[in-house]
């Protein structure tokens, strides 16, 4: 390629850009590996610090108690068990995507299908807008506006009919109603209104990917719009939609700061819709600052991490996996 | 609010920043002058970490501070005593602001880090308020009835088994484990268990990152119970009278019950320097325990020292 490139004339004319080509060359490999090395140097140094608490944690409280008491008064062991963070992490994650999914494929099918000229673009726009609002602000919404209004919503006199469907349907665990204004389903909402915007626009490029040639094969055939989408874009576009729910879930599980503002911050196993919870993200968040660096808390915090980095690769791979699919059909 | 105070001291720092940068083009007026007078003196920083509860305090001297030595700079950040003692054994703070008498196990990590003596300067009093919401009629509690509402094990949790005018599930707002206020609500309220060890706060407490955001959480939950310190009143919420024993009178919280013992949950809050505290340091806190440093702590809603 060298040599080629010396016998093209342009190249003649500026040797300059052959001086500057390999370090150039370098760089631009250099930065391709990087997110790789990054990766990697990641998950070694949470393991790394993780690492001394590995043999000596008792995995089965970990797993199974949600007594969750890291720096105990004087005198008392430490009790890590972490049930109630991860029931928390996944009942707020699959309550977002609850809502997200319908939302976000609904939007995606409407801005790829249905919506023309001026509205897609705008939409367009607005959803990445939506994309671009920072997540502690996202918290404060839960915590001033959207919780309140959920407290109007879920509330009863004792012995109500509401009241007693409430406690039925585990809406609320007592016939009053939502206690706090912060909880599961105030953090939910506002996890599904975060992922929402990843979901559409992932979502909407797996719709755009699906060649006009289907469309027009099945108007040919007599279907409508909606069971053209139904019947034939959903299904030719199934991986990459499938791809851009589980990317949303991954959005979902690692956030932080929405979820400690807007969830209340309490551990324990819900029982019902409107009972306070606690993630893990919110947990390592609010506990790292206090620990000191090899302190047996710090290490359990980066277990913590470390499940936290496993749910997101699982997420992350199967979506990769997913995509392949989608390339593999396409190829075939 | 703490939001706003933690923008301050975001913005002390940013402001610290950018003079020791260029501190000659400095437009302060204070600090120009300050700089015609000698002008080769160095602005100096002063880092102060500490308790949540003092950060308003902390930022409110900081800024009095440099009116009356423009070449100090107080560079004041909260995230609870523990992460101030924390601090002070990294060497990444010159003082701690601390809610809590430091922990011996902390005194020796700071003398084995550094091969000084840990240095208590206590500055002021607090008296932890219980927050209860307007709704609730209830006026006066009693630390037995605290304790069986908070600690781990205990019986009442329900708003009934303490007054049967009013209903439902009782919701136990509280503070993240890494601030003082936490360590100190639990070794005075929940007491001790059987076999003399520290007994546990119980599970499902809502343990928030600041003491305004707890009052404004009890404002927002009709059941809930609350503790944080005095200055964080707002219309929304009642203090509930403190007594000792169930069915004395109870103790509102207040300068003279807290300085006088009257109060069951008053404290007193501290200073840490590593040694002995030197030069500036020393200086500032020097003022800290002057009169107008002691104005500010009663500006600040705590209760001076005298």
């Amino acid at each position: 390629m060298h040599d080629s490139a010396h016998t093209t004339p342009r190249r003649r004319r500026l040797p300059l850009i052959d001086w500057f080509e390999k370090p150039i060359e370098l760089l631009i490999r250099i930065s391709g590996w990087s997110s790789i090395i990054g990766v990697v140097t990641i998950f070694l140094f949470i393991f790394r610090e993780a690492a001394p608490m590995v043999p000596k944690l008792d995995w089965w409280q970990f797993f199974t108690s949600p007594r969750w008491i890291p720096s105990p008064g004087a005198g008392n062991a430490p009790s890590y068990g972490a049930l109630g963070l991860i029931v928390g992490t996944f009942a707020t994650t699959g309550l977002a995507l609850l809502v997200a999914v319908p939302v976000g494929l609904g939007a995606a099918v409407y801005i790829a299908e249905f919506a023309k000229g001026k509205t897609k673009e705008t939409l367009k726009i607005v959803i990445e807008l939506l994309a671009a609002i920072p997540s502690i602000v996202w918290g404060f919404i839960g915590l001033m506006i959207l919780g309140p209004l959920l407290q109007k919503l879920f509330v009863a006199e004792a012995g109500s009919t509401w009241g007693k469907i409430m406690v039925t349907l585990h809406l609320a665990s007592t016939e009053t109603g939502a206690a706090q204004p912060t909880n599961l389903l105030c953090g939910g909402i506002i996890l599904a209104l975060m992922s929402v915007p990843l979901i559409v626009s992932l979502a909407e490029d797996a719709l755009r990917a699906v060649p006009d040639s289907f469309r027009e094969a099945a108007l040919a055939l007599g279907a409508n719009q909606w069971e053209t989408v139904r019947r034939v874009l959903f299904p030719a576009a199934r991986n990459g939609l499938l791809a851009a729910c589980l990317l949303g879930m991954g959005r979902a599980v690692g956030e932080t700061m929405a979820v400690l503002l807007a969830t209340g911050h309490s551990n324990r196993i819900p029982e019902a819709l409107t009972d306070p919870v606690r993630t893990i993200t919110a947990t390592i968040a609010s506990e790292m600052g206090e620990t000191a660096h090899g302190d047996p808390h710090y290490q359990v915090l980066f277990i913590l991490g470390i499940v936290l980095f496993i749910i997101t690769c699982g997420i992350n791979v199967a979506a990769d996996l997913i995509i392949k699919g989608v390339k593999k059909q396409g190829h075939a | 609010m703490n939001y706003t105070t933690l923008t301050f001291s975001a913005a002390v720092m940013a402001t610290a920043f950018a003079f020791s940068g260029c501190g000659k083009k400095s437009g302060d007026s204070a600090s120009t002058s300050a700089g015609s007078d000698a002008p080769k003196k160095k602005m100096t920083e002063i880092r102060a970490k500490g308790s949540d509860t003092m950060i308003q305090l902390a930022t409110a001297w900081a800024e009095a501070y440099r009116k009356v030595d423009p070449n100090v700079m107080i560079n004041a950040n909260g995230g609870g005593s523990g992460t101030g003692i924390a601090a002070l054994v990294n060497g990444t703070a010159d003082i701690c602001n601390a809610s809590r008498e430091i922990k011996k196990e902390e005194a020796e990590k700071i003398k084995a880090a550094t091969g000084k003596d840990v240095k208590e300067t206590a500055i002021a009093y607090d008296a932890l308020a219980i927050y209860s919401n307007k709704a609730n009629p209830l006026t006066d509690i009693s630390i037995e009835e605290l304790t069986e509402i908070w600690a781990e094990g205990g019986v009442d949790e329900n708003w009934e088994q303490i007054n049967p005018a009013f209903t439902g599930k009782i919701v136990l707002i509280g503070r993240q484990s890494s601030s003082g206020t936490y360590d100190y609500f639990r070794e005075h309220i929940c007491g001790k268990t059987a076999d003399k060890k520290q007994r546990e706060f119980r599970q499902g407490i809502s343990e928030l990152v600041g003491s305004s955001e707890v009052v404004e959480n009890v404002v927002k939950t009709p059941t809930a119970i609350g503790y944080s310190g005095m200055g964080y009143k707002t219309p929304g919420v009642n203090w509930l009278k403190v007594s000792k024993k169930k069915g004395e009178p109870g103790v509102e919280p207040g300068i003279d019950a807290a300085r006088s013992g009257a109060y069951p949950i008053s404290r007193k809050l501290y200073i840490y320097t590593v040694g002995e505290p030197e030069g500036e340091t020393k200086a500032f806190i020097d003022w800290v325990l002057s009169d107008a440093g002691q104005k500010i702590v009663a500006a600040e809603g705590f209760v001076p020292l005298k």
